[in-house]
């Protein structure tokens, strides 16, 4: 079963629905043809194989987001240190960490490669992971920020087809749990934390249990997140939670 | 009788408090006119229309990371298009002076502000708004919350608030926040009490 993105209808004031159509038959259309298939900007360069490649992923993995990346340099926490890099160190830590537990991971880049939030999302949605993490660095504040989605009012699915704006309607509860139980491997940790649920791209257009993790500095102490312990700690406690949920997270299979 | 060093711990207790009692109403002044100074930091704009009313303002404070209501002055016409396109300028006069508690940059405003239907407001941004927005997810989240709450608080019988950078969509703020969606505002009001 894969999903890829369909137009459906136009929405109010013009707001594209984009929908994600449930169908058998549809993994190999577009693992073969790549990202292209799927709508994506032409200009968007590929991601990286991780992403997209074969083998096809396994039954229970993880994917993680290094948010930004390419012309997207996200936050600049000091000349010269982009929140990009900072995510994609961050992500290859947490893959370490998660394979060292048993447990499959994925980058959607490992590499300094533009891909747009919407293409982000639909790639996303064709792996079919259990779990998507979007990492992120930015000022002010301490320790880790924990997100999850807040939604709107959901939309009905329109048959085998999901509104694209609230595709994360689903696994929410499960997004929810993931949220506090890295809050409380974080906690164990000596790590300021604070757990919101909130309006950030692309978590609602996740059909997965989908969060976003903040790494927080202040400026005049950037340097602190650049340490690699401090990552180390960060992506054990993440890599932690994600072991502790892997029965709630594999339930859905 | 009171032992002595009972009496002496007291007396430094007492101390303490008014300390903390006069620090904590320094504090609450400064704010007080930091958020009077506000107004004169207003962007810049047409002639300020209707009657001069005290109208309560959601702030954020980088410092803490906290949003916090406020009282300012602010000319609100009756129309509620206008009027919320005022009180939203109210709002982003905190963030324009000098210091600023969540620093926005130089030309930041609201373009215009219109009602697709009675609870759906659209609210049109400057470039400057958007494209100078410091990136990062909390940053923009409290932006954002700050702008609602405020609009919210100040014309009645909104709910869905979707925001456009110089008239069209923006998938984001400054790479985090969601500005394609429309925003329930009950949904931002749980937000916001999470920052209080």
């Amino acid at each position: 079963m894969l999903w890829s993105k369909r137009v459906l209808n136009a929405g109010t004031a013009g707001a594209v629905l984009l929908c994600l159509l449930c169908g058998p038959g549809a993994v190999s259309q577009i693992a073969s043809s790549g990202p292209a298939t799927a709508a994506a900007p032409p200009a968007t360069p590929s991601p990286t194989p991780a992403a997209t490649g074969k083998p096809p992923a396994p039954e229970f993995f993880v994917l993680i987001d290094p948010s930004h990346g390419g012309d997207d340099k996200g936050a600049v926490l000091a000349p010269k240190i982009f929140e990009k890099d900072l995510t994609l160190s961050l992500a290859r830590l947490l893959r370490k960490e998660l394979e060292e537990r048993g447990i499959s991971a994925r980058l959607l880049r490992d590499s300094d490669t533009t891909i747009s939030l919407e293409h982000r999302a639909e790639l996303c949605n064709q792996q079919h992971e259990a779990l998507y993490i979007a990492l992120h660095a930015a000022e002010p504040g301490r320790g880790v920020r924990v997100y999850s989605s807040i939604l709107a009012a959901p939309q009905p699915a329109v048959g085998s087809f999901l509104p694209w704006e609230s595709a994360q309607s689903g696994a929410l509860a499960r997004s929810n749990a993931v949220a506090r139980s890295i809050s409380r491997e974080l906690q164990k940790r000596d790590f300021k934390t604070l757990e919101l649920q909130a309006f950030l791209r692309p978590l609602n257009n996740i059909v997965a249990p989908a969060i976003a993790l903040e790494m927080a500095t202040d400026r005049a102490d950037v340097k602190s997140l650049l340490n690699s312990k401090v990552q180390s700690a960060v992506a054990a406690a993440v890599a932690s939670a994600v072991e502790q949920n892997r029965e709630r997270l594999g339930a859905r299979r | 009788m009171i032992p002595r060093h009972f009496q002496i711990a007291i007396s430094f207790l007492l101390l303490a408090i008014l300390i903390a009692g006069i620090f904590i109403i320094e504090l609450r002044h400064s704010e007080e006119v930091k958020t009077q100074q506000g107004l004169a930091a207003a962007p810049e704009g047409p002639e300020a229309q209707g009657k001069e009313e005290t109208i309560r303002v959601l702030v954020a404070y980088d410092d803490d990371l906290a949003l916090r209501w406020r009282t300012t002055q602010a000319f609100m016409p009756d129309e509620r298009d206008l009027r919320a396109r005022a009180a939203l300028r109210a709002v982003l006069a905190q963030y324009l002076q000098t210091p600023s508690p969540h620093p926005l940059a130089k030309g930041a405003d609201i373009k215009d502000v219109y009602f697709l239907n009675p609870d759906t407001v659209i609210v049109d941004t400057t470039a400057q708004f958007a494209d100078g927005h410091r990136s990062g997810a909390l940053l923009e989240e409290m932006t954002l919350t700050s702008l609602i709450e405020t609009l919210n608080a100040n014309v009645s019988g909104i709910s869905k608030v979707k925001f456009l950078v110089e008239g069209r969509e923006r998938q984001t703020l400054a790479g985090h926040a969601d500005l394609v969606s429309f925003y329930p505002v009950s949904a931002v009001h749980e937000l916001a009490r999470e920052f209080q």
